[in-house]
């Protein structure tokens, strides 16, 4: 018999304390170590996780470098645990002054592993980030100890070529941090799917929980297999911790069964980005 | 829905650290509605509706349907005639005039307010205001009056939504039923006043707020474009009601303009 090579995820659906970077590390350490006690060995975390999501113009304030004193505490933590942890926080350039990013990083057991910028930035409804943050310009997939992980932040997954690129640079897990209000619950909880499906590929997806400023974040975090099945659910609006497992082997049997990375067609690629500048 | 109201309510009460919520009770189906959900998300004794009837308006019937809801849904209540202060105001100002309704009406909605404001205040307790998006979008309010409040868990709401919360929540049928007013003088009807009943006119300010055109909103419902053009004027020449006073723009970040910050307690 073959032993199955998996491991464990913690969703870690918190609730954060706004522009408060202390008590969230915190909060981000008291997770990843009960987490880890139920054997986890990658925790995520949500989207600006470090600071909470509507924190307005307090977030040039709040933005640090990476590597910056936030992302040396989460190594510790990581160091700590043996864990790989994903978390978001505003990353303020090294280049500038006031030039910030949404970013998420990824660090391990042996310090900091990369980092992604959100390429889309929602402004429009309740969302106006293009007003605090520049845009990311690359995908970004890792290679860990866990498998090639690729990241992508929220509103990034209305736009498949994003989780495409990381699927493409081998991603075979895409870890999605969010920070999505109730009124978009159903949008997500669709191209969650979607995008685990059309990339035969594992998705966690982990968002917010609590309200900030009238914002009812729905919670909701899940792991999805590369069939579209829900692995692991967290529960809606309250805080709350879930564990998945990943098994990379099921990918094959997946993609023998729905080949859409078989069937790719890099031609429509041109024409796709031909007709998009014409828009 | 519910759920996400009553949510609002008990994260904004824990964060700001305020004992509890006081609200002015009319006896309509928005205040008691937001009455009701006040007192099943944090719990009746932490919830105070203050009835102030004063004489010209006083009707037994609504202050019989506000200690209706505030017995089923157990909240404290206290009424306080409010005509007294009312008449030391109309004594004051040399430029009264009792037959102006409008001017008269609005004092009342203000001085309601400040009632409600010094209980709030005396009792560390937040407002919760019971304005519905109907009223609110139609400027359909006294400017600092009864819109006045901390924390308004149904402005995002229009009143026919409200009217079927209110059903939902075990809100009297009586009261669901009966016709809106503001009570500001004797027999004043609030679609009598907007000129349009509530059901026409949550469709035509829903097709507002889903950035449809006037006409396409008046195709769709077979109505007279004037009449959905008179809705947009309201609506939009009514933001002043709605929004952080305007001043002039002069320096770097200026106040209600472009300092943005969050507005919940944190």
């Amino acid at each position: 018999m073959i032993m199955k090579r998996g491991f464990k995820v913690a969703l870690a659906q918190i609730e954060c304390k706004r522009a408060d970077k202390t008590e969230n590390l915190r909060r981000i350490e008291q997770t990843a170590v009960k987490a880890r006690k139920q054997g986890a060995e990658l925790i995520v975390f949500p989207e600006l996780s470090l600071t909470g999501y509507v924190v307005r113009d307090e977030i040039y304030e709040l933005a640090e470098p990476i590597p910056g004193p936030a992302t040396e505490t989460v190594e510790k933590i990581a160091q700590k645990t043996k864990t790989y942890i994903v978390f978001g926080m505003p990353e303020l350039s090294r280049k500038a002054q006031a030039t910030i990013h949404n970013t998420a990083v990824l660090v391990g057991p042996k310090g900091l592993v990369g980092k992604y910028q959100k390429m889309y930035l929602p402004t429009h409804s309740t969302f106006e980030e293009k007003r605090y943050f520049r845009p990311g310009y690359q995908a970004a997939t890792f290679d860990t100890r866990l498998g090639k992980i690729g990241l992508i932040i929220c509103y990034d997954i209305f736009f498949p070529e994003v989780s495409r690129l990381t699927r493409l640079e081998g991603a075979q897990l895409i870890v999605c941090i969010s920070a999505s209000p109730a009124t978009r619950r159903m949008y997500f909880e669709t191209l969650t799917v979607a995008r685990a499906i059309e990339n035969t590929a594992f998705l966690a997806y982990v968002n917010l929980a609590g309200i900030e400023d009238g914002l009812q974040f729905w919670g909701g975090s899940r792991l999805i297999g590369p069939n579209g099945r829900i692995l692991a659910k967290a529960r809606y609006d309250e805080e709350d911790v879930v564990m998945g497992t990943i098994d990379y082997a099921d990918i094959r049997a997946v993609e023998t069964f729905v080949p859409t990375l078989r069937d790719l067609r890099p031609e429509l690629f041109d024409k796709l980005k031909e007709n998009a500048e014409k828009l | 829905m519910q759920a996400r109201i009553e949510r609002f309510i008990r994260d904004y009460v824990k964060k700001s650290g305020a004992k509890g919520i006081v609200l002015g009770l009319s006896g309509g189906i928005d205040s008691c509605t937001v009455a009701a959900l006040s007192a099943l998300a944090i719990g009746g004794k932490k919830v105070l509706g203050l009835q102030l009837p004063e004489k010209e308006t006083r009707n037994v019937m609504d202050i019989k349907h506000s200690t209706l809801v505030a017995g089923k849904f157990g909240f404290k209540t206290e009424t306080i005639d409010i005509t007294p202060a009312l008449q030391a105001f109309y004594k004051s100002p040399s430029t009264f005039d009792s037959s102006d309704k409008v001017c008269k009406g609005n004092v009342k909605a203000r001085m309601r307010m400040i009632y409600i404001y010094y209980h709030a205040n005396k009792l560390s307790m937040l407002v919760c205001g019971s304005s519905d998006k109907s009223e609110t979008m139609m400027g359909y309010f006294t400017k600092w009056g009864d819109v006045a409040a901390d924390i308004s868990p149904l402005m995002d709401l229009y009143k026919t939504q409200v009217r079927k919360l209110a059903r939902h929540v075990g809100i009297p049928k009586e009261i669901v039923a009966k016709p809106s007013t503001p009570a500001l003088w004797r027999g004043q009807l609030a679609e009598k006043e907007l000129g349009i009943e509530y059901e026409r006119l949550d469709l035509i300010l829903y097709g507002l707020e889903h950035f449809m055109k006037t006409e396409e909103i008046s195709k769709q419902l077979h109505l007279d474009k004037a009449l959905v053009g008179g809705v947009k004027r309201r609506w939009l020449s009514a933001e002043h009601k709605r929004r952080m006073l305007l001043t002039a723009k002069i320096e770097y970040r200026t106040v209600g303009t472009d300092f943005r910050l969050p507005r919940d307690p944190f």
